[in-house]
């Protein structure tokens, strides 16, 4: 873009003085021309960077954090240890060494788990070796609160603990020493497999953890104790430590189902269904409007458009009453007393929308009459040109209603919690996530499997996003609104 | 809003062939079993409830011929239950929560209970902890069981009060003494700090009541300039001037719990729902709960019960079986296996003398202090007539513009006493 304004400039100096050179004070000019275009180029740039950063921030931010053993901390950190390559090998090393696999770890028998931890002790203290433990850990929040697994304490034998090193160091300033010990866990043999195995050290106050094996989660009780939710665990369920619990531990007690795998099943299932319906409805309702010809088409054209008009808020509660009664009690018909709390009454009551048959009805318009009026020629009628002329043309349409429809009905939040109140699994996605904001957060303000939850349910609409990005471009230009 | 299953047939609107073909639907064999729908918050309530139905409620009815059906609503729990009780879609058995209570029971949404206990052998009334039944008792009935509650304590850092050499707080301490101890603890540096002072009537009312100020005088009306109600808050703002009291967000934490575990706080006035936050959050704290102090005046402590109960629907069509399903609930049997667990803490009197609160355990203690603060000192439930949040907003404001140095104490007050008397008045 510079290159081009600063040629841009050349010619015009070159008019004036076709024959001379360019004078001292001209060549300044030109400099001057250049360096504004720099400038406004460059300008240009850092806007869109901040403007990327503005919109991208909060969600590269939210992401980063749901990796966070504490998503809110203050102040935040850029690089938790979670996301350091040197973490990653150790927690795949002891992942194995405690009986499980590099990717998934576990504390099982035959476990050997070799640890090591190095302390940084100021001169005029004796080095002390800390006291091992691996602590019942009860989870405080969640199901595990409620249906704890077996504790790796109960199995976990703790080696003597050894000296290995000790070296001179100057650490912040202070002179000391830096000690390092070494001890092993090993599992007792019974037939029992823990899934994680926690750790607890303590050393008298002032000698501070300098480096482990494997960073601890926390350091507590004015750098005394050093902390680790699980020293076994595999690369996944280090890294990916609030996704692994997210899928762990919520399943249904009564039907045993994993309740994410569920909800997001759940939310594909009626966007599909939602999907389909709608491609349907609409491609027809707006061929017909945009082609055929039938007394109050106009009208019903202006109370598809006016449905368009009214908030959703208006007709929630009367929608709300027309399901719980089974609409008039038609779904006694099949066998439902209500449709309240069922996929059917979720779907029947969103089987298609204004803006979709309006994307249609306008594409069909901008369609080419000669194309249909040939094939009527050849003797087609209205059936036969919809399915083999026009539908294959409106793909792009079709492409357009069915992303931003799905892109709807999967964020859909507000009418999937009224009417899927129970059991769990029955919710979709969204209002599963609401659940796990109160199952987490709510009692223990443990907010990093929410996080978890929301970054995977945002993860369809990125794909579509980013594979059909045209279409999303063309379903505006259709309609000029989004949605 | 009319919901009579034959009711809705007759509306004119609907007197068509399809009418005729549901009725002879309608017509069909009805069960044998009898439902029973049970309802209450989701998060980690649903684990335990499941737990109670299959463990305690099931093996009690079904013989019976009672189906139990247990539905736990995601979130926004009191504004469903307020619209399915309008839309008569509510569930025959469901939480209310002390807070917004008094609203359902005087628009008789609730069932009293009074028959109902009067005829039982498994759910007395003199069973139930009398300060927790008083607070879902309106005009001598009852209208719901409490199924557990909270308290406020103060839970305390030990670490940091030996590094000041301070004794831990105790159960003689009254807010002299307590104020000085914090003040000790602030002493050791510019990064320390003494009690976390939350602005919120939740923390902040049990130190007005052990005043004993009334939220409500004889007349319903709230007087915010009554001497006691002053000197207690300017004692609860008046810590900051020492770091002996802090809000938490000057360390960069949203409560009591948070500021804790930051390690500069060396104490906070939280109820039983910490230990859950402490556990995973700061598992190797050594921590201590102790009652909260004595007003140095009346020599009473001050406390805010915060509870929930299981009621039944004044409009379910099962009101026998549902009590049969609430009995199995707050059974001695359920209630013993929740407190084992360290989940709640059970309503029955009778179970203060549990094993479990006789542990060492720092949990087991502080569940235990929580436990006895229902009924020591001044101790009022969390509700406010019908005025709910909006009462305690005037207070709430006052004490954050306080707290936050925005305001002097007086005239906070005469601000906040205008608001309430506007609300009062409405």
């Amino acid at each position: 873009m510079a290159d081009a304004r600063t040629g841009a400039t050349a010619p015009q100096a070159a008019a004036v003085h076709p024959a001379s050179q360019p004078t001292p004070v001209e060549m300044e000019k030109q400099k001057a021309a250049a360096r504004r275009a720099w400038a406004r180029a460059a300008l240009v740039y850092v806007l869109l960077l901040v403007f990327s950063l503005f919109f991208m921030g909060p969600f590269l931010f939210a992401t980063l954090s749901s990796f966070k053993d504490d998503p809110i901390e203050w102040p935040p950190r850029l690089d938790p240890p979670q996301l350091k390559p040197a973490n990653w090998v150790a927690a795949w090393r002891l992942g194995k060494a405690g009986g499980g696999s590099g990717w998934f770890g576990a504390f099982a028998p035959g476990a050997e788990v070799p640890f090591e931890v190095t302390y940084f002790v100021p001169d005029g203290i004796e080095p002390q070796a800390p006291i091992v433990r691996v602590p019942r850990r009860l989870p405080g929040a969640g199901i595990g609160a409620v249906r704890p697994g077996a504790f790796a304490a109960d199995y976990a034998i703790v080696s003597e603990v050894v000296e290995t090193a000790r070296q001179p160091a100057e650490v912040a300033g202070v002179s000391g020493q830096l000690v390092t010990y070494a001890f092993t866990i090993r599992h007792n043999g019974e037939p029992v497999v823990a899934d994680r195995l926690p750790l607890d050290l303590e050393v008298q106050l002032r000698q501070t953890f300098y480096s482990a094996t494997l960073a601890p989660n926390r350091i507590e009780r004015l750098g005394r104790v050093q902390s680790w939710n699980n020293v076994a665990p595999g690369v996944i369920p280090y890294v990916f430590y609030n996704y692994t619990r997210v899928f762990q531990e919520n399943y249904s007690r009564t039907t045993g189902k994993n309740l994410f795998l569920t909800w997001i099943g759940n939310s594909f299932f009626i966007a599909g269904v939602k999907v389909l319906t709608h491609l349907i409805i609409a491609s027809m309702t707006g061929y017909a409007l945009a082609r055929l010809r039938f007394p109050g088409r106009n009208a019903l054209f202006m109370l598809i458009l006016f449905s368009m008009m009214i908030p959703g808020q208006v007709t929630f509660i009367s929608n709300y009453l027309v399901l719980r009664d089974g609409i008039f009690g038609l779904s006694k018909l099949w066998g439902q007393e209500t449709l309240l709390n069922s996929f059917t009454g979720i779907i029947l009551s969103g089987l298609c929308g204004g803006s979709a048959v309006f994307i249609m009805k306008q594409f069909f318009e901008s369609l080419p009459r000669e194309l249909e009026e040939s094939a009527r020629i050849d003797g087609a009628g209205p059936a036969t040109i919809y399915t083999r002329i026009v539908l294959p043309l409106a793909r792009p349409a079709l492409g357009a209603v069915a992303i931003l429809t799905f892109q709807g009905v999967w964020n859909e939040f507000f009418w999937p919690l009224i009417v899927l109140t129970t059991p769990q699994d029955k919710f979709t996605l969204t209002v599963g996530l609401l659940n796990l904001r109160q199952a987490y957060g709510a009692v223990a303000l443990d907010w990093g499997p929410l996080l978890a939850g929301a970054f995977i349910s945002a993860v369809p609409v990125i794909i579509i996003f980013l594979v059909f990005q045209r279409y999303f471009v063309e379903g505006i230009s259709f309609t000029g609104i989004k949605g | 809003m009319q919901c009579g299953r034959l009711g809705r047939f007759s509306r004119p609107f609907k007197a068509s062939f399809v009418a005729l073909i549901i009725a002879a639907l309608v017509a069909l064999p009805a069960a044998a079993q009898t439902t029973v729908r049970v309802s209450g918050w989701g998060g980690t309530d649903i684990a335990i409830v499941e737990e109670l139905i299959e463990r305690f409620v099931k093996p009690a009815v079904e013989p019976l011929g009672i189906n139990v059906v247990y539905e736990p609503i995601a979130d926004a729990y009191d504004t469903y239950i307020v619209n399915a009780l309008s839309a008569g879609t509510a569930p025959d058995v469901f939480y209310v929560d002390i807070f917004w209570a008094e609203g359902l029971m005087r628009a008789g949404q609730l069932e009293p209970l009074n028959d109902y206990m009067a005829k039982s052998d498994v759910l007395k009334a003199e069973h139930i902890i009398p300060e927790l039944l008083a607070a879902f008792t309106l005009d001598g009935k009852i209208y719901g069981i409490p199924k557990d509650f909270n308290t406020l304590a103060l839970f305390y850092n030990k670490d940091l009060f030996d590094l000041a050499g301070v004794p831990y707080p105790d159960e003689n301490d009254d807010w002299n003494t307590l104020a000085d101890k914090l003040s000790r603890v602030a002493a050791l540096g510019p990064d320390f700090y003494g009690l976390a002072l939350q602005p919120e009537y939740a923390r902040f009312g049990a130190f007005a009541l052990a005043t004993g100020w009334q939220p409500f005088d004889e007349n319903g009306r709230t007087n915010l300039l009554d001497p006691r109600f002053v000197e207690a808050f300017k004692w609860y703002t008046g810590l900051v001037a020492n770091r002996s009291g802090v809000h938490p967000q000057d360390v960069g934490q949203g409560w009591g719990g948070g500021a804790l575990t930051t390690e500069q706080v060396a104490a906070a006035v939280e109820g039983a729902w910490i230990l859950g936050f402490l556990r995973d959050s700061a598992p190797n704290m050594e921590y201590g709960a102790v009652p909260l102090p004595k007003h140095p005046g009346t020599g009473e402590r001050g406390n805010i019960i915060f509870t929930v109960s299981w009621s039944i629907n004044a409009r379910s069509q099962v009101k026998e079986e549902a009590f049969k399903v609430l009995e199995a609930l707050t059974s001695p049997e359920a209630q013993q296996w929740v407190l084992e667990r360290g989940l709640a803490l059970p309503s029955r009197a009778a179970l203060v003398d549990n094993p479990y609160f006789a542990q060492p355990d720092r949990e087991a203690q502080a569940n235990l202090i929580v436990f006895k603060g229902a009924s020591d000192g001044y101790v009022e439930p969390f509700k406010f007539l019908n005025y709910g949040g909006d009462w305690m907003a005037p207070i709430n404001d006052a004490l954050g513009a306080v707290l936050l140095g925005e305001m002097d104490a007086d005239t906070a007050l005469r601000e906040a006493q205008q608001r309430m008397d506007a609300l009062l008045a409405r």
